[in-house]
């Protein structure tokens, strides 16, 4: 071979279309032409190459290829495929000069993208162009499209389409990425976890070959399960480092780092991560017989860089996370469901203030676990407080390890009453895992002074109705039980009806009639005396007027006096009912003055009864006074007589 | 005349000594029960004074006290057929009606009632200011006083003090009868048993006496039902609101 020729090789490329990203059309024309002058040839020709074998849904070209310009290029029906794109026209020329003389050789390339979606043999047409008023055609050629093996790889530009016998340039062995070479791999903080602790899982692509063009294609659905992404992706570049799996060399890339908290018990299921990636593959195309030493040389992978796109499909294991539940023993009764390892602690801005000046409380939980899912507990404040909603601010770290932070609440309370209250410590409770067991922290109990302060509360003057308020409920409950005597009785016992009910009705009534006779038999006694003694003093009177009278025809001067006393004394005091032994002058002049007697006739009485009394104590008197003082006692007592 | 009094008021007390027996130990375990429910064990307490009760013994505290000791145990149904024994015994008392109203806002069935006319309410109303008990007493006292006026008319020699007498003769005569309707009634009730509480959680209410019949309405434990009558082990029966129906005997804690 003459190798002292200089070769001057113009490479021209001129893309007409725009090369759309998504097909990752990487379009070489290679220029190594056959350098032998007896292979110009004139003709123009339209050859055609594809891959002859497919995979359902596969993306392939097709290429048709003139060595001429021409006009009029008409494409075949592509029935059975899908055109995705094309025709994109590429033109090249070349001119070579061997030896003083110069050949000009062109290429014109129409590109389709095309893809297969159904199972068969497709039949594709021939293409037409017409160069200088000549119709070439291209040779019809049948497309085998076998079903999806599930990993496809395609590639794109062939680079050493060397042949230059103007056939089909098909890469019959196409390159493949083995599984060694390239995978995805989960790996999990741990095997089996609590309700609610948090499990770090790390997605990791492990690759011996270079790759490029990342992009996840299905994201686990992480069902039951609380997700954080945690990977730091500074800018979108992953970090790469080189780890060694069973002694070999892996450069390894953070894919992703994910914080999942599993929300239910049992063993949950995380499914396989899918990502697609195009890994470059230099080919050795040191088996493809050659005897070209132009070949050999351009083949050499210094110059003739043969790399191979290949689209790839990884998938990371799927497995699954035991998930126990949290124990129910030593369960404290605050716990609300934070699992982790944390501090808890209160803080008060100050517990010496005035009515209607606010103090802040503030509850801190710092650690690491599920800080964002983390319920802190409410404090209890005293009922005349006026407590706003708590201000809660929560800061994560994203570590490796995992989440951690801070919550805190702060509370801002304005007391509206003087006095001294107590804010009663709050307990938080919270389950670690790495211990199992519950830790409870107590925050402390704050003794609040609050002084009256200017205005509101306890104002003198005209503010007290505004000020008043209703008694506040703030629960309610049964009374307490009744102490003391439980005053006991046989069951079904009613004193109404009882023997003793009417017992007592009847001795009421016993009583009352007993009372009753008692009192009419008193009273009949007491006005039977009175009635006689009425009745019979003017009888008894005649009777002792009778016996003077006799007294007087005997003259017996001593026992007259004494009937007539008697006479006059026994009718005034049976009539008035005086008492023997109360009878005198003054009680007798009294007594006829109390029953409305006439004057003249009491002082006649009297002066009758005195006239009697001292004849009866001076004898000696003569007969006629005897006769007189006899009528004046019959006259006196017949007087009494009408009146009384 | 004082003696004849003096035989009586002797006679009295022998009676009324006859019937306070000696209670000594029920009234222990009643105090054991109280301290129990203090000290927050309420299933002790109502063992406590379940034996009192089941010494025949019954009162107004050992009811409100077992009420109370159920009700912490959130047994609803007991509590509120304690509360309403209590009540039975003593319709006046403040604090049962009190906890058997907050007793009742913890069951499932809120039954609006029957209307009452004014007339049946004041009659049950004024009914309720006392115990049985107490009602009668209550006669007899009216009975004495009325006794009293009538001496006082019969008796009495000025114009006015017989007046007097004769009005409020009338006036003790009303309270006298009235308090022996109402002590009546509320004895006639005690032994009746004619109210219950429903103990299953969820019953039917049924048509007719059987399994098969249609079911009219749901009912829940705690429930205040009236039985009606009760046949073959199913009780007709009707709550609050006027509703009539079956269910079995056994359902319910009548009292």
């Amino acid at each position: 071979m003459p190798n002292k020729k200089r070769k001057y090789v113009i490479l021209q490329r001129e893309n007409k279309e725009s090369m759309k990203k998504i097909f990752r059309l990487l379009l070489f024309i290679a220029c190594v032409a056959p350098m032998t002058l007896l292979a110009q040839d004139d003709n123009p020709k339209l050859t055609v190459s594809a891959k002859k074998q497919v995979v359902v849904g596969e993306r392939f070209q097709v290429v048709f290829e003139a060595n001429a310009e021409g006009k009029n290029f008409t494409a075949p029906s592509f029935e059975g495929l899908t055109v995705l794109g094309g025709p994109f026209t590429s033109t090249s020329s070349s001119f070579s000069m061997v030896n003083g003389s110069m050949t000009h050789s062109v290429k014109v390339t129409y590109t389709y993208a095309l893809q297969a979606y159904q199972e068969g043999t497709v039949h594709v047409g021939s293409a037409s162009l017409t160069v200088k008023g000549n119709k070439i055609t291209s040779e019809p050629f049948d497309i085998k499209v076998s079903p999806d093996d599930g990993s496809y790889a395609s590639s794109s530009g062939g680079g050493g389409s060397s042949q230059g016998q103007g056939q089909s340039q098909q890469n019959t062995n196409d390159p493949q990425v083995s599984g060694k070479d390239l995978f995805l791999r989960v790996n999990a903080s741990k095997k089996s976890a609590y309700v609610g602790e948090q499990v770090v899982l790390t997605y990791k692509l492990y690759t011996k070959v270079p790759v490029s063009s990342l992009s996840v294609e299905k994201m686990p659905s992480y069902a039951g399960f609380w997700t954080k992404d945690i990977s730091d992706n500074n800018g979108g570049s992953l970090r790469q480092t080189s780890e060694y799996i069973n002694g070999i060399e892996y450069t390894a890339a953070e894919i992703q780092k994910i914080v999942v908290v599993p929300q239910r018990s049992g063993t949950l299921s995380l499914d396989p991560m899918t990502i697609e990636c195009i890994a470059q593959i230099r080919t050795q195309s040191s088996n493809r017989p050659s005897n070209d030493p132009f070949d050999i040389f351009f083949n050499d992978p210094f110059f003739n860089r043969n790399i191979t796109n290949v689209q790839k499909e990884i998938s990371s294991q799927s497995f699954s996370l035991e998930v126990k539940n949290l124990p129910e023993t030593g369960k404290p009764a605050s716990f609300a469901g934070a699992v982790g390892d944390y501090n808890f602690k209160s803080d008060i801005d100050k517990t010496e203030l005035k009515t209607n000046e606010a103090f802040t409380l503030t509850l801190t939980v710092s650690g690491s676990g599920n800080i964002e899912l983390l319920q802190l507990p409410t404090p209890v404040f005293p009922p005349d407080f006026e407590v706003y909603d708590p201000k809660v601010t929560t800061t994560t770290n994203n570590t490796s390890q995992g989440l951690s932070g801070t919550k805190k609440a702060e509370y801002l309370v304005i007391p509206r009453r003087a006095g001294n209250f107590t804010v009663p410590a709050v307990e938080f409770a919270y389950f670690n895992p790495s211990n199992a067991s519950y830790q409870t922290m107590q925050s402390q109990t704050y003794e609040i002074h609050v002084e009256k302060g200017a205005g509101g509360d306890g104002d003198e003057g005209s503010i007290y109705a505004s000020n008043q308020e209703g008694i506040k409920y703030l629960g309610s409950d049964i009374r307490h039980i009744m102490t003391g005597n439980p005053k006991l009785k046989p069951v079904g016992t009613s004193f109404f009806a009882t023997s003793s009910y009417f017992v007592a009705l009847l001795a009421l009534l016993l009583i009352f009639i007993v009372l009753l006779l008692v009192s009419k038999k008193h009273e009949q006694q007491k006005q039977d005396t009175a009635a006689n003694r009425n009745k019979k003093a003017t009888k008894v009177a005649r009777g002792r007027l009778r016996k003077a009278e006799q007294y007087l025809k005997v003259k017996d001067q001593d026992h007259f006096y004494v009937e007539m006393s008697q006479a006059l004394w026994g009718y005034i005091a049976d009539k008035l009912g005086i008492e023997r032994s109360k009878l005198s002058m003054d009680t007798v002049s009294e007594a006829m003055k109390g029953k409305n007697v006439p004057d003249d006739l009491t002082q006649q009485f009297i002066d009758t009864l005195n006239s009697c009394e001292f004849a009866r104590f001076a004898p000696g008197s003569a007969e006629e006074k005897m006769d007189d003082l006899y009528k004046r006692g019959i006259e006196v007592i017949t007087k009494a007589e009408k009146v009384l | 005349m004082k003696r004849y009094t003096l035989l009586i008021l002797t006679a009295f007390a022998l009676l009324f000594s006859l019937n306070a027996r000696a209670q000594e130990q029920p009234e222990t375990w009643f105090e054991q029960a109280n301290a129990a429910y203090n000290a927050g064990s309420y299933d002790t307490a109502v063992t406590l004074y379940g034996k009192v009760q089941a010494e025949g013994l019954e009162s107004v505290p050992l009811y409100y006290n077992m009420g109370n000791a159920y009700y912490k145990m959130r047994q609803y149904p007991m509590a509120i057929y304690c509360y309403e024994k209590a009540l039975k015994l003593d319709p006046s008392n403040d604090d049962v009606k009190n906890n058997l109203a907050i007793a009742n806002l913890a069951i499932v069935d809120k039954i609006e009632p029957v209307p009452e006319s004014f007339i049946v309410k004041g009659w049950k109303g004024m009914r309720a200011w006392l115990s049985g008990d107490h009602w009668a007493w209550c006669s007899i006292v009216a009975f004495a006083l009325l006794l009293a006026c009538l001496y006082l008319f019969l008796r009495s020699r000025k114009i006015g003090m017989r007046k007097l007498g004769f009005f409020a003769g009338i006036l003790f005569f009303l309270v006298f009868a009235l308090s022996v309707v109402f002590a009546m009634q509320l004895k006639q009730s005690a032994e009746r048993q004619d109210q219950a509480i429903v103990m299953t959680p969820t019953v039917m209410v049924k048509s007719s006496p059987s399994d098969t019949s249609v079911d009219l309405f749901v009912l829940h434990e705690g429930s205040k039902i009236s039985i009606l009558e009760t046949v073959d082990g199913w009780s007709k029966i009707r709550i609050a609101n006027g509703s009539v129906g079956w269910m079995k005997a056994d359902d319910m804690l009548p009292f």
